[in-house]
């Protein structure tokens, strides 16, 4: 086999053809990873949303809290099973109201989009226990005093801490502090009274969902079964790990099929690049690939050289791709939430999976795009290439 | 032979080096175009809007509702030719035959504010006096294998149970962006039902038309100002800025796209950039030469830009050529049938192929300045001593 150090100080020695090529491949490493790390980003941040021990309650028929609506005495029906937790703040069952409004983005471009505002009872907060004040303070219970996700603090005009914002004329909601969930899809709302925002857009006696926390994950089936059994309640209950992961389902994979397509059709350029820096490779060293299979390396020697060559640019590309992409994570990206159509705010994540996808994908580019060059030059006849 | 012979037969030398780049080019401005399709046409909803045609909703939320009273008050506004009040049905295809499709409770007028939804004129008389009625966009009802006179069950994500609706007309598209995959049906008959108690006697927005002479902000200003002091105000807008609010969370993204479809371009420039690196290292020695013979530097930097430009000239008119045969004749059609509520319309742009084209000639341009200088910088005795 000829030595691989051969290859390196081949591709060290033509290091402008190296860097322009393996510059190309890092390119379609750095989309590739990137569509995977906004993918992977939506799925933290909406599934672990949802608890495996909690129940979601809609009516029947609807698929998001958005469009579904539960009266009181359905409520009551709720935490009337034993399969309730009933410590639980609000002894185990909120009910909650969610509605989407249209706000005007911060920065002046005059872009508007949808914030999801929910207003829960006084004991919604303490319901998710992940769920801590970070700035400013806890809204009173019974005012019109709210709360804004960390994600989407000071994004739209008028909500951020000290500011207010109106539902209707004269009502203005107090956004008095900043809340956190650990990176969950939460922090993309604006959390407050459920009466006050009920009163505020006149739903007086509804709420959009229910929320029960079971005392088990494993009572999930029985009340499911129970309730839905039930005619007159026409609810369906669904497991709120399981509604949530639904829900990004939907969002990260279009953001991550998208960018998996884009980058593919990337990688057809990128091919043909490395390609041509091969092809190159090979014609130059054309009377050096005469004297090695002079010196007795065989066919296949040469062949497994070439492709190694490319490889290693593959993988030069890789790396300074993998490393490059690592600067998104500083980067919040809004996307669009199908279920609610309102905006989340993520941060790109990568994990390790991501990472070595992303290398098998150069090594991938370097050897489809060197594997025709790696053939002519194994074909090279010894007397002829001396013989220039 | 003549100058012009020899940067011919230059392109010429390494035929298949010249070939793969011409390819990556024209790739390059395949997908730069495909992607930049994927903007322009999702906004094209949008762009296409007619400019004499408003939107009223609730200022808050398009979630919310409006009480049906608005809709005489903003008949009665003089400029106003006709409205239409209607209510988001929230349809869904019980066999899930299509994944997506607006369905509107809409009042009688709904197809005289929606000229470019053609519908024959009995067909319409007879829709106005048929309870239950429906009108639905040619592909739709091909999807749903319905036709005037039938029976169709649909569903609704907000109003609970089967509804069972009888086809009396389909209606096609006078403009390339009207949606083929919607469904209207009576507004008085959803409001009649007692599952529809919840929105009893309100409406979720109004279309407008104004008469010429009349300014769309004007008549937005009058009309939210009827209803500034009631309960419930409103904004008015245009057309185009209504549609546009429901894609605003997607925002963040089509700015991605647009960003990644430029990191295609870099991909192409350093392609570009390598090849004719490649070639001037082979020509050192015939720069030389040339120099030798009395050519100025000047010369030199024509020669390697002339071909740069050259082949990004050609690859460019490939591509183009490949945009019309793949989008604009091949997949555009097929997502037209498809996807039609997200893409009514899937066609490349000339305007998106000449930038492509455009973009590719510049940097093919910028492509080739670097080995251009190196090459005409060389000393004359370097250029010919250089053997590598």
């Amino acid at each position: 086999m000829v030595p691989i150090r051969y290859n390196i100080r081949s591709l060290l020695v033509r290091r402008v053809t190296t860097a322009a090529t393996a510059f190309g491949i890092a390119l379609v490493v750095f989309v590739f990873a990137a569509a995977g790390m906004l993918g992977e980003g939506v799925n933290r941040a909406l599934a672990s949303s949802g608890r495996t021990d909690t129940a979601i309650v809609l009516r029947k028929g609807s698929d998001a809290e958005l469009s579904s609506t539960l009266n009181g005495e359905q409520l009551n029906i709720l935490r009337g099973n034993s399969a309730v937790a009933t410590s639980a703040p609000e002894q185990g069952v909120i009910g909650e109201v969610v509605l989407v409004i249209t706000s005007e983005l911060a920065n002046g471009s005059g872009t508007i989009s949808n914030v999801l505002v929910r207003g829960m009872p006084p004991g919604g907060m303490k319901f998710r226990p992940e769920a801590v004040i970070v700035s400013g303070r806890a809204p009173n219970p019974g005012t019109n005093e709210v709360i804004v996700g960390r994600g989407i603090n000071g994004r739209f005009k008028g909500i951020s801490v000290g500011q207010s914002f109106d539902l209707r004329r004269n009502r203005p909601l107090n956004v008095v502090g900043v809340f956190s969930t650990g990176g969950t899809s939460y922090e993309s709302e604006v959390w407050g009274d459920v009466d006050a925002i009920r009163a505020a857009v006149g739903r007086q006696a509804t709420v959009s969902s229910a929320r029960v926390r079971l005392t088990s994950a494993s009572a999930f089936e029985s009340y499911r079964s129970a309730i839905e059994a039930d005619k007159r309640l026409n609810l369906k209950v669904m497991r709120e790990d399981e509604y949530f992961k639904k829900a990004s389902e939907q969002t990260a994979g279009f953001l991550a099929g998208m960018g998996f397509v884009i980058a593919v059709l990337f990688s057809f350029a990128a091919m043909i690049g490395a390609a041509i820096t091969m092809n190159g490779a090979v014609a130059n060293r054309t009377r050096e690939i005469g004297t090695l299979r002079a010196l007795g390396f065989s066919k296949i020697a040469i062949l497994t050289s070439f492709v190694l060559e490319a490889i290693f640019l593959g993988i030069i590309g890789g790396a300074i791709g993998v490393v490059f992409v690592q600067i998104l994570a500083l980067v919040s990206f809004p996307v669009m939430n199908f279920q609610t159509f309102s905006e989340i705010v993520i941060s790109f994540r990568a994990t390790p999976s991501i990472i070595a996808n992303a290398l098998i994908f150069s090594i991938v580019m370097g050897l489809v795009g060197g594997l025709f060059p790696a053939i002519r030059a194994s074909r090279v006849s010894p007397v002829e290439a001396m013989r220039g | 032979m003549n100058l012009a012979t020899y940067a011919r037969r230059n392109l010429f030398r390494r035929k298949g080096r010249t070939i793969l780049t011409v390819l990556a080019v024209a790739v390059a401005v395949l997908i730069f175009s495909a992607i930049r399709t994927v903007g322009v046409t999702f906004n094209a909803a949008a762009d296409d809007a007619l400019s004499d045609r408003l939107a009223t909703r609730h200022k808050v939320s398009i979630t919310m509702q409006l009480p049906r009273r608005y809709i005489d008050d903003i008949r009665a506004v003089p400029g106003i030719t006709s409205a239409t009040a209607s209510n988001w049905f929230g349809a869904k295809d019980p066999k899930e035959r299509v994944p997506f499709f607006a369905g509107f409770a809409a009042d009688d007028k709904w197809f005289e504010v929606f000229d470019d939804m053609k519908v024959d004129p009995a067909q319409l008389a007879e829709w106005k006096t048929t309870p239950n009625g429906v009108i639905l966009g040619d592909i739709l009802a091909k999807t749903f294998e319905v036709k005037p006179g039938d029976r169709l069950t649909i569903t609704s994500d907000i109003y609970p149970g089967d509804w069972e609706f009888k086809v009396i007309g389909i209606y096609t598209p006078l403009r390339r962006t009207v949606d083929r995959n919607s469904l209207v049906l009576h507004w008085e008959y959803l409001n009649n039902d007692p599952r529809a108690a919840l929105t009893k006697d309100q409406i979720g927005w109004v279309m407008t038309r104004i008469g010429g002479g009349v300014k769309s902000a004007d008549m937005s200003r009058t009309i939210d100002k009827i209803f500034d002091e009631r309960d419930d105000q409103t904004v008015t807008m245009s057309e185009r800025a209504f549609n546009l609010s429901f894609i605003g969370a997607f925002g963040a993204v089509l700015t991605a796209f647009d960003l990644v479809s430029i990191v295609i371009l870099l991909i192409m420039m350093l392609i570009l950039a390598n090849t004719i690196a490649m070639s001037v290292r082979e020509r050192t020695n015939e720069y030389g030469v040339l120099r030798a013979i009395g050519f100025a530097p000047r010369h030199i930097v024509a020669f390697v830009l002339g071909e740069s430009v050259l082949i990004a000239f050609v690859g460019g008119l490939v591509g183009v050529l490949l945009v019309q045969v793949l989008i604009n004749l091949g997949i555009g059609p097929f997502i037209e049938t498809n996807m039609a509520s997200m893409f009514p319309y899937f066609r490349t742009p000339p305007s998106v192929m000449l930038t492509a084209l455009g973009l590719a000639l510049g940097l093919g341009l910028l492509a080739g300045v670097i080995p251009a200088r190196g090459a005409s910088r060389l000393k004359v005795t370097d250029a010919l001593r250089r053997t590598d």
